[in-house]
């Protein structure tokens, strides 16, 4: 009997609970508003490059787990990152996504802060004279921020673990570049898509949907043995992939890449993957590091930031060689980045509304090939911080 | 004789049109040799310039060919364009064009969303028989294109 009745649809599949997930996780309100509290507001969050904060005053505001946060490089050099919400009535300090100030006065009541987050100056401050309200208390609440080989990471919980711990070693994938480089961010760009955030999260760790793309059935799947993969789950839900390679020539206009100026310990058909729990990703492409992050914005949509970063310094012909390379399979115009856009939409339209009741994540190929593993260290983080197995994550 | 303002104006709009329409080949045969497309940017966030597709003609052909390979969103993109300045040096010399335009999404459904907004400044050559294409720099105002698009503006 090749189709199902609904009896035999609505039947969990016959495999281990860590081998499939309930459409639930990507629809339900309730998980939605937990996910935010027990994940997104307890973990470290990648929020800029440092080269955006390059020098003194610079900063850029950000969201995470739906707190506006300003990052600012203080007169002292370090990076700071502050709710970005005045003290007095709860306005946004800093408006523009990135600039370069001394002080921040908030629009509102003209409150002003320095780049060490203190109030500095409040109008009229006689007016408080009868209360226990003084500037020197009223400064601005800062988050726990630290650097990782220049990138920026926050987290809003002041006691959670050092990011070192919470990293466990997954950008040691990076371990050839990261410390012989030094990166520039040449690209950015925000994309707010009809999805559930797991749900793009999950196209970057599902390495069996390369069927999916023409560049990576041209290039990709042919170039090197499924056995020289290496996919490692890690203890804090994060993965990294090694070993992909690609062959550059067998897809029109793309042989140029073999011939490319690399990142410092990469070769042009060099892939590595680090995608980060909970959604947060790094990747390079021998020529070119792309950075993702992806923020839940309801249930059924999601906000993409992602970056291309280059070598700061490079030449310009080097340069121009690394955006064009970034844009040919990542961006607004990428050939790859797109069709994953469009997986996660297309998955919503089914999971949103409950049609589609399951996913099936049980590929095993010992870690190799298009093995499902990153896919379950994912899951049974997810799991392990919301207290409930994502293949039954409700009572019902 | 150089082409008129308006053989200028119908060349941008058939290069609307046959990208509207997929018509690639026909979109190419409106570009000269050395042409060069690009779209950019401006980042507020990076206080920075970006580009984000780049590509002589060749190289925009290729993409353009392998279009229909690729998964695309559904529906299509329908471009609105406003022709605003035509300037010329002289009569031979080439034409700088100024237009808005809109490009919408219409998905399955028949239903319209904003996928982009922005200018084209063009390079015109008026010099020849008909006038081609030399430069297109699809001007981004917007930054937010949702899944993107593996069609160009």
């Amino acid at each position: 009997m090749p189709s199902r009745s609904a009896a035999t649809w609505e039947r969990p599949p016959p495999l281990p609970d860590g081998h499939y997930v309930s459409g639930r996780v990507y629809h339900d309100e309730q998980i939605f508003a937990e996910e935010r509290e027990h994940i997104f507001r307890k973990v470290w969050h990648f929020v800029c490059h440092e080269s955006e904060v390059a020098e003194a005053f610079d900063f850029r505001t950000v969201e995470r787990a739906d707190v506006p946060l300003l990052v600012v490089r203080g007169e002292d050099g370090h990076i700071r990152t502050f709710i970005n919400v005045c003290s007095h009535r709860g306005a946004r300090v800093a408006m523009e996504p990135g600039g370069n100030a001394r002080t921040f006065t908030c629009f509102y009541h003209h409150w002003t802060y320095d780049t060490e987050g203190s109030c500095v100056s409040m109008p009229r401050p006689e007016g408080y004279d009868h209360t226990p309200i003084r500037k020197e208390d009223m400064g601005l609440r800062e988050v726990k921020t630290d650097v990782k080989w220049g990138f920026v990471f926050v987290n809003l919980d002041d006691d959670c673990a050092p990011l070192d711990d919470f990293l466990g070693g997954a950008l040691d994938i990076f371990d050839r570049v990261l410390p012989n480089a030094e990166l520039e961010v040449f690209h950015y760009h925000r994309a707010e898509i009809d999805a559930n955030w797991k749900a793009y999260q999950e196209t970057i760790v599902d390495l069996y949907h390369e069927f999916m793309h023409v560049i990576l059935r041209d290039t990709q799947m042919p170039a090197a043995s499924m056995d020289d993969r290496e996919m490692r789950t890690y203890a804090n839900g994060h993965v990294t992939i090694a070993g992909l390679k690609a062959d550059y020539e067998k897809y029109v206009g793309w042989g140029h890449r073999d011939d490319s100026t690399c990142f410092p310990g990469l070769e042009p058909d060099d892939a590595r993957f680090a995608p980060l729990f909970p959604a947060q990703t790094f990747i390079t492409r021998g020529t070119v590091m792309r950075i993702d992050t992806v923020q839940p914005v309801t249930a059924h949509k999601c906000l993409i930031e992602s970056r291309g970063l280059g070598l700061k310094g490079e030449s310009p012909e080097d340069r121009m060689m690394r955006i064009d390379q970034h844009n040919e399979y990542w961006g607004p115009f990428g050939r790859n980045v797109t069709e994953d856009a469009f997986a996660a939409e297309g998955c919503e339209v089914s999971f949103g509304k409950g049609a589609a009741l399951r996913g099936i994540i049980a590929r095993d190929e010992g870690g190799k090939g298009q093995c499902d593993s990153g896919l379950r260290g994912f899951w049974a983080e997810w799991s392990r911080r919301m207290g409930r197995p994502a293949s039954h994550p409700t009572n019902d | 004789m150089s082409a008129s303002n308006d053989a200028v104006r119908e060349l941008i709009y058939r290069s609307c049109r046959c990208l509207d329409t997929h018509d690639f080949d026909g979109y190419i045969a409106l570009c000269a040799p050395a042409f060069r497309y690009r779209i950019t940017v401006y980042s507020p966030e990076l206080r920075k310039e970006m580009i984000w597709l780049n590509h002589d003609r060749d190289r925009l052909a290729a993409l353009l060919a392998a279009v229909p390979r690729h998964l695309a969103r559904l529906g299509s993109l329908q471009r609105n364009a406003t022709v605003y300045t035509i300037e010329r040096d002289g009569t031979e010399g080439p034409a700088r064009v100024t237009s808005a335009f809109s490009v919408f999404n219409i998905d399955n459904e028949g239903r319209p969303s904003v996928f982009a907004v922005g200018h084209y400044h063009d390079t015109v050559d008026v010099g020849g028989e008909r006038p081609l294409l030399v430069a297109r720099n699809a001007r981004l105002a917007s930054r937010d294109l949702g899944i993107g698009s593996h069609v160009p503006i």
